[in-house]
């Protein structure tokens, strides 16, 4: 049937490809004369947490944006699992496996938290407008298995109790857990995080890392922008700092923590 | 083809140019600083033509008549924010743009009935029925609607360059939050807009109405030519709804006089329709920082 | 057993269709059978005129209420229905049963490189374009004359084959009913599914961007096309069985008018439940019919006047009141209750 409806083949499949899941080869984008990412390179590796960590306008969610298609970069190119990507629609490189949480997440206010999360399902499922209309019984095997995927999704983050309610009814920090589980259902081999620790309480922080780490350990490759460094010092296995688009430093927490140049223009001050 | 012919069209066009753009101009105030495509627009204009008739009719002077036509109409245009599109706070882009059918619909009714089915026309403002120019002939009221148009487009750049209303108005459609962070209110400002599209196009109804005559229906394909208008040539500056006005009327009036085959209308309409598609953020380039 | 013919039997399992039939949609068509079907040929052509108008507005259920893309230009739509379906019987002699989905198609094509062109935009402006385009098809339709009659349109349409035991209105009345629930069902099922949950992701009239569901990977563009194609099919549909009943069909018919007419009854039904189309239209085409004959009898006044400012204050009050639709009353009755009750 479907390899897809079982998250833990999905990873261990991407698990087993070589080289590094995502590369950015001298990036760049430019909006008009403001030149937005500056000639960025780096590679994420297959089952790493890579924070991306810099201050307000250095480019940050302006990569993940290109990382998903939603953008295109001026120059440079990006590669994801072995394909060129840079220059594909958005929609494909999510079937391809990446897809994003937004910092504001985006839930869809006109559906309720179950049917936003089992939307996440959407791209490895193939109902039409025939099967769906007629309910054909591969349709209602299908939605039966999404809705199952969905629920137990939710359970798993602790907000079996929301099925039903509609995202204007939830808490920031259950509005996160919902995107997140949304995006979940994708089965992403590459979880794009843009913030994801913000407005979150000491508690809900604790959480989310636990989650994420649990993810990566499962063989999930998770990018994330934060700007929250101390949190971030914790979660991840590298760090990239950028710097009014450009790349400052790269390497292990420790590493970065003591680089020179990143003390003097960003976390010195 | 002679020359005259494309003269005649070329005066027609700039004419009902001046007609849409006049019509744009009242959109565009409206979704400037609000957002809401006032579809309502094109009745404004009807009742303009409507009541200068009226006034006339019981035997107001023509100017006196007007003048109250546009008071009347600004009052329509205050009920359509004050009752229709103030109380649906927090309606989405589409509601409010369904309000304004309503509104329209109430107008085309009540005008219905008070004036009926037919056709209404009034004089021309100077009395002369039209002038020969170059084997050319144009409606004598033309230079009154192009003069119209020129007024009203120079009054409004005044009036959003240099009154403190016009550019608290600019502000509410440039930078709404920033506006309301220096006190200016944004539900004035709203009245305000809608006031203004309704004396604009009240303004414009009496000034055309000795031209294409009036009726209760005339609104709504009014509003439809206006929008395009509106948004061809860009709807984020005045100077591109101006440029669509005249697109649209050039493009109407050139091709039924040299294509009188009967699908002139359909083609031109066409052609406009596939310009504005192929570059939707409208033909003139976006006012780059703050204009 | 062989593995091979195992298979096969469980493909052909898998494509026996399972139509879940609304128990109210079943009511609706007890009702329809009982109803006590008058001589009225009136009545019954107010009925069919509901029914038609029903269908229509179900594809925009599907466009408007789930996907957000305002279309005020369903009437080109109608149109091409109603004419392609009358040409084909005029010009060819073929039977109006074949001429029905040969003009449904056809909407359908014609929706599709329309639908792809115009839905980049993202907005009201769409509504707006949708005007233009109608526009723009009612002159095509009264210049283009030697095809489509001008302004006078066409006459003599054939009607549809059918049991003589019945009168032809009656006949017709039964046929668009069953469309109607055929188009009830359908769309029903087509909210609550995988394809329908995509159209609302689409839907960004109220806040949001286009981007989420493109990471989730719903190719937004797809379905957006899709749903106006869909509206279209169902409008031709209409269209054509409206030509086949009336025999009579001009322009006028296919105007901004009746688009606009015909996205206010989807509104003032409820925009996302497919029960609001056929609610809407029993409101506007009854209150149309009530006012038309009854208002200027005593009142006075130009007929038609009545109507439009019906149309105008119902509008602006449910909007205001009821923004999701009448058929939301029931849901906003239930929440003032349980508010009373606190």
């Amino acid at each position: 049937m479907n390899v897809r409806r079982d998250m833990r083949s999905v990873l261990a499949v991407a698990r087993g490809g070589h080289g590094p899941l995502v590369e950015y080869r001298d990036v760049s984008v430019s909006y008009g004369e403001l030149l937005a990412v500056n000639n960025v390179s780096f590679a994420v590796e297959r089952g790493e947490i890579l924070c991306v960590i810099g201050p307000n306008g250095a480019g940050k969610t302006t990569l993940l944006r290109m990382t998903n298609g939603l953008l295109r970069p001026t120059a440079g190119e990006i590669w994801f699992d072995g394909l060129r990507v840079d220059r594909m629609p958005a929609h494909r490189i999510a079937a391809l496996g990446a897809t994003q949480v937004f910092q504001d997440i985006q839930l869809f206010e006109n559906m309720s938290v179950l049917d936003n999360v089992m939307t996440g399902a959407h791209g490895w499922t193939d109902t039409g407008f025939v099967g769906a209309s007629l309910r054909l019984a591969s349709a209602i095997d299908e939605e039966r298995w999404m809705r199952r995927a969905a629920i137990q999704q939710l359970s798993a983050l602790g907000l079996a109790g929301l099925l039903h309610e509609y995202p204007s009814a939830l808490s920031w920090g259950e509005q996160k857990l919902v995107g997140l589980a949304r995006a979940l259902l994708c089965r992403p081999i590459l979880l794009l995080l843009d913030e994801p620790y913000g407005g979150l309480d000491t508690e809900e922080i604790d959480r989310l890392s636990r989650t994420l780490k649990t993810l990566k350990r499962e063989g999930m490759t998770i990018l994330m922008v934060e700007h929250l460094t101390d949190i971030v010092m914790d979660v991840a296995d590298r760090v990239v700092v950028l710097h009014y688009g450009e790349k400052l430093a790269e390497g292990t927490p420790d590493t970065v923590r003591e680089d020179e140049r990143v003390i003097a223009t960003y976390l010195g001050d | 083809m002679e020359a005259s012919t494309v003269l005649q069209s070329l005066i027609s066009g700039l004419t009902l140019g001046c007609i849409y753009a006049a019509l744009g101009l009242g959109l565009f105030v409206v979704y400037g600083v609000t957002r809401v495509l006032n579809l309502a627009q094109g009745e404004f204009v009807m009742l303009g033509g409507m009541l200068t008739v009226s006034f006339c009719s019981m035997g107001v002077p023509l100017l006196g008549a007007i003048v109250l036509a546009v008071i009347v109409t600004i009052i329509s245009g205050a009920a359509l924010y004050l009752l229709v599109i103030r109380p649906a706070k927090n309606a989405s882009g589409s509601t409010l743009a369904f309000l304004t059918v309503g509104f329209a619909y109430a107008i085309e009714g009540t005008t219905l009935l008070v004036w009926g089915w037919e056709y209404h026309s009034l004089t021309n403002f100077l009395g002369s029925s039209s002038i020969h120019l170059w084997g050319a002939t144009i409606f004598g009221q033309a230079p009154w609607v192009v003069g119209m148009t020129v007024l009203m487009v120079v009054g409004l750049f005044f009036f959003f360059g240099r009154t403190m209303v016009g550019k608290a108005l600019r502000a509410c459609a440039d930078e709404p939050l920033g506006a309301r962070s220096v006190g200016i209110s944004i539900e004035k400002m709203a009245l305000l807009s809608f006031m203004l599209a309704a004396g604009l196009g009240a303004v414009a109804g009496a000034t055309i109405t000795p031209l294409t005559m009036t009726a209760y229906n005339v609104g709504m394909p009014l509003t439809i030519k206006g929008l395009l208008a509106a948004f061809l040539g860009g709807i984020h500056r005045a100077e591109g709804v101006i440029l669509g006005g005249l697109l649209v009327g050039l493009a109407e009036a050139l091709s039924a006089g040299l294509m009188p085959t009967g699908y002139h209308d359909a083609i031109a309409l066409g052609i406009l329709l596939v310009v504005f598609l192929s570059r939707p953020q409208g033909l003139l380039p976006a006012r780059s920082g703050a204009g | 057993m062989s593995p091979i013919v195992d298979k096969a039997k469980q493909r052909a399992a898998r494509l026996v269709p399972m139509p879940r039939v609304p128990r109210a949609a079943l009511i609706l068509l007890v009702v329809i059978a009982l109803l006590p079907v008058t001589d009225s040929a009136y009545l019954l052509s107010i009925l069919i005129k509901i029914g038609l108008h029903a269908v229509i507005g179900m594809g925009l259920i599907l466009l408007t209420g789930l996907a957000g893309q305002v279309s005020l230009g369903q009437g080109v739509f109608y149109g091409t229905g109603a004419y392609v379906s009358a040409l084909l019987c005029l010009r060819f002699g073929i039977s109006p049963w074949l001429a029905m989905p040969l003009a449904a198609a056809a909407s359908g094509l014609l929706a599709a490189p329309i639908g792809r062109a115009i839905l980049r935009l993202k907005g009201i402006i769409v509504a707006g374009v949708t005007l233009t385009v109608n526009l723009i098809f009612f002159y095509l339709v009264v210049s283009v004359s030697d095809l489509t009659g001008g302004a006078t349109g066409l006459s003599q349409i054939p009607r549809f084959e059918y049991p003589k035991f019945m009168s032809y209105t009656t006949f017709v009345f039964y046929a668009v009913w069953l469309l109607v629930i055929l188009c009830l069902v359908l769309t029903t099922n087509l909210v609550a599914s995988r394809v329908g949950r995509a159209l609302k992701s689409v839907n960004v009239l109220g806040i949001g961007t286009e981007d989420t569901p493109q990471v989730l990977g719903i190719d937004v563009m797809h379905f957006k096309v899709a749903a106006y194609v869909g509206a279209a099919v169902f409008a031709g549909i209409a269209g054509s069985v409206y030509a086949h009943h009336i025999s009579v069909i001009e322009p006028h018919t296919f105007s901004v008018q009746t688009s606009v007419l015909v996205a206010i009854m989807v509104v003032l039904g409820g925009v996302t439940n497919p029960w609001g189309a056929i609610v809407g239209s029993a409101l506007i085409v009854g209150l149309t019919e009530l006012l038309r004959e009854v208002a200027p009898i005593i009142l006075g006044g130009p007929t038609g006047s009545y109507e439009l400012v019906a149309y105008g204050v119902v509008l602006v009050l449910t909007l205001l009141f009821l923004p999701d639709g009448l058929c939301s009353l029931p849901a906003r009755i239930q929440e003032w209750k349980r508010g009373r009750r606190l």
